[in-house]
């Protein structure tokens, strides 16, 4: 078992490096690649002057660009080299570290990124705590109260959250809310006089800000864990050692909390590991649509301005949480359930 | 894939008829439509959103600017499907296109019996007012349902036109990376070995990458349009299915009659294509309402972002947009959020439906 999570953890490797690799060409080889386009734009938005303003703000910081800016463009791509020399140097530079400079702000893409990391981690691990407190008892109630008013209830609530996705939640609630009732902020984290605030004045306009963001969140995983909770359950309770349990004179709530649910938990870790790239990546649309300046808000941003250092250090570090996610995911079944043999029949891939 | 038709509204029918003529139409397959039936929420879902889809294929004939009929002089015209009709064809002062609510308007006031017959929703999701400034909201006086946006247009007619876009992108997109990922997925799961190493790797390669964020990047870099978007939709999507096909064909593969038919001497091709199919359809069947609901939100989501379709094509997504740039209007954002929330949920149901009516897991709950 250790030597197939030690060949997983080896796997990442080859994996890793086509991400980025694809990643990267993508940034070059498309036709009309970002250096060519920029140089049209900037003799374009020249010549158009401030017609640009109207147009959607998709194209934002697409206007005119210094020679310094080109020139920095071609030298961190090298786009008079060919892209698979430019990507060896990218990688290279990886290798000890750095992620290169920031081209919008100037910095290191790696302070930028951990600058941002607060923010993220926050309303990661609120979400966290959120789902895992809310879905498990829930999931545990709606097993055992199978059929009843209670559970055909509830079960509409999450079949609506399960079917909308969790930005058009956040749009709802902001425009019901935040514009309409005025009961929360419109956006961002803190608000702009925070730093005079007392301390328990601080944690209450962090918290105030939240709730909305939170519950789109959690409504985005909330149903799926449920569900989850609920019908592992409802499958254990049907089994045969319950059934055992009970008929030598076991109390029906022992038998649940003592027998089945132990064994209900199993499916539940099986994506435990993949909450690290929640906790530090989150939605990038949750965060644009309440303009919370975190890591998500930096890869839109980097997008928006162009600006292909951060865009590749967004990919390096979602794409390595992904996969160390998953297999944190997998030592976790592991753990919780001996019965697992990773690796031993091969077809755990 | 000839199961797949008989899944259409009227297979009762079919049924009756394959009575009739001794078409063999699987027991299994009439089984779990039945199913499908009985399961009120799913099967009135799909039967809403299957009307809808049809009648969003005739939107020119109900949301429209152009008249259906003008009856001009004892002459009929049918301007919706032609290419254009002039003012001074019905004795108006101008040759450029005719606006039709004015010159039904006109007849009215000149009583000579000439009349026009106006769609539903008198507006196509393009034409701006020049009468009215910014947004207003809701009014039956004006027909406008349910209101306009900044620049005036009609926002029930480009929540019509959307939808149609939406559907059409869904079910596109569907087609393309469903071929793309049951092709290499059956030949994943059936010649298994190298190729299936290879393609196992690129597939591992394919779900790390940040799949909303690589489709950005390109839509950042390349002009999309709705076949470029589908392309690369394609291009980060097909690995979805593709997987659930190498799972389904693997252990279909390893199944007896599988082995029988190749002691019978089929070829791969018949091997795959009359055994091993048909009998991973329900696997293809269970997940097409979820490709359709992720088709939407994706789309919807880069429109909103502002890497989707290109300006001013009617999109979900670029009105949730413009309703959130500023909250004085929110009869926007609550129309499409409405639309978009019934819209899902309704493919939801059906999904629920198919999902349980292949696969009925009957809980033997303990009490």
């Amino acid at each position: 078992m250790t030597t197939y999570f030690i060949r997983r953890f080896l796997l990442i490797v080859p994996t890793f490096l086509g991400v980025t690799l694809l990643v990267f060409l993508l940034t070059r080889v498309v036709p009309g690649g970002p250096l060519e386009r920029l140089l049209l734009e900037a003799s374009m938005a020249g010549a158009e002057g401030s017609a640009s303003q109207t147009t959607d703000f998709g194209s934002h910081g697409r206007g005119p660009l210094s020679e310094e800016q080109i020139q920095e463009y071609s030298e961190y791509f090298g786009f008079d080299k060919n892209p698979f020399h430019a990507y060896v140097l990218w990688l290279g530079k990886l290798l000890v570290f750095d992620l290169g400079i920031s081209t919008k702000y100037d910095e290191p893409v790696w302070k930028e990124i951990r600058s941002r990391l607060p923010v993220s981690i926050f309303y990661g691990v609120a979400t966290l705590i959120l789902t895992y407190g809310v879905c498990i008892p829930l999931g545990i109630v709606k097993a055992i109260k199978h059929k009843t008013v209670f559970d055909n209830v509830s079960s509409i609530l999450v079949f609506t959250g399960y079917a909308i996705p969790s930005y058009v939640v956040a749009i709802a609630l902001l425009t019901t809310f935040a514009a309409g009732l005025d009961w929360f902020p419109l956006r961002g984290f803190v608000s702009s006089h925070f730093h005079t605030l007392s301390f328990f004045g601080k944690v209450l306009d962090i918290f105030h800000h939240a709730v909305l963001p939170l519950i789109a969140y959690v409504a985005g995983s909330f149903a799926f864990m449920t569900m989850l909770m609920k019908n592992s359950l409802m499958d254990n309770l049907a089994a045969d050692y319950v059934r055992t349990a009970v008929a030598k004179g076991l109390h029906f709530r022992s038998a649940v909390f003592n027998h089945a649910l132990r064994n209900s938990l199993i499916p539940i870790a099986t994506s435990f590991g993949n909450n690290l790239s929640l906790i530090i990546a989150g939605s990038f649309l949750i965060e644009f649509i309440f303009n919370i300046n975190g890591f998500g808000l930096l890869g839109f941003n980097s997008l928006v301005n162009r600006d292909y250092p951060v865009v590749m250090g967004i990919v390096v570090i979602s794409s390595l949480l992904f996969m160390i996610g998953n297999i944190l995911s997998d030592i976790c079944v592991a753990i919780v359930d001996p019965r697992v043999k990773f690796g031993a029949d091969g077809s755990n891939q | 894939m000839w199961r797949l038709s008989t899944l259409g509204s009227n297979l009762v029918q079919t049924v009756q008829i394959s009575n009739v003529f001794k078409l063999s139409l699987d027991p299994q397959t009439v089984k779990q439509w039945k199913r499908f039936r009985s399961i009120k929420r799913g099967y009135y879902s799909a039967v809403i959103l299957v009307s809808l889809l049809l009648l969003s294929c005739f939107a020119e004939l109900l949301v429209n600017s152009r008249a259906i009929i003008v009856s001009y002089e004892g002459k009929w015209y049918f301007p919706t499907y032609a290419w254009f009709i002039s003012g001074d064809t019905f004795g108006l002062d101008y040759d450029w296109e005719t606006n039709y609510r004015e010159l039904r308007q006109h007849f009215k006031e000149q009583k000579e019996g000439n009349w026009v017959l106006m769609p539903l929703v008198p507006y196509n999701p393009f034409e701006t007012e020049g009468t009215t400034v910014g947004a207003t909201p809701p009014s039956w006086e004006t027909k406008h349902f349910l209101g306009t946006d900044g620049v005036g247009r009609d926002i029930l007619a480009r929540l019509v036109y959307g939808f149609r876009i939406a559907m059409g992108f869904s079910l596109v997109l569907l087609v393309f990376s469903y071929v793309a990922g049951i092709a290499i997925g059956c030949a994943m799961g059936y010649w298994g070995g190298a190729f299936d190493l290879v393609f196992q790797r690129l597939i591992e390669i394919w779900n790390t990458i940040p799949f909303l964020y690589v489709i950005m990047i390109v839509a950042s870099i390349v002009e999309t349009n709705f076949w470029i978007l589908v392309f690369v939709m394609v291009l980060f999507g097909w690995t979805a299915m593709t997987w659930n096909m190498r799972t389904s064909t693997y252990k279909e593969k390893a199944r007896e009659y599988v082995n029988a038919a190749r002691a019978l001497g089929s070829g791969n091709a018949r091997v795959i294509g009359v055994h091993i199919l048909p009998n991973t359809i329900s696997v293809i069947v269970t997940f097409i309402p979820f490709s359709i609901a992720g088709g939407i939100t994706a789309l919807t989501a880069l429109d909103y972002l502002g890497f989707g379709l290109r300006p001013p094509t009617p999109s979900w997504g670029a009105q949730l947009r413009e309703g959130t740039q500023s909250f004085d209007h929110p009869w926007i954002v609550w129309s499409v959020a409405t639309a978009i929330i019934l819209i899902l949920l309704m493919v939801t149901f059906i999904g629920e439906a198919i999902r349980e009516a292949f696969d009925p897991k009957k809980f033997t709950y303990y009490e």
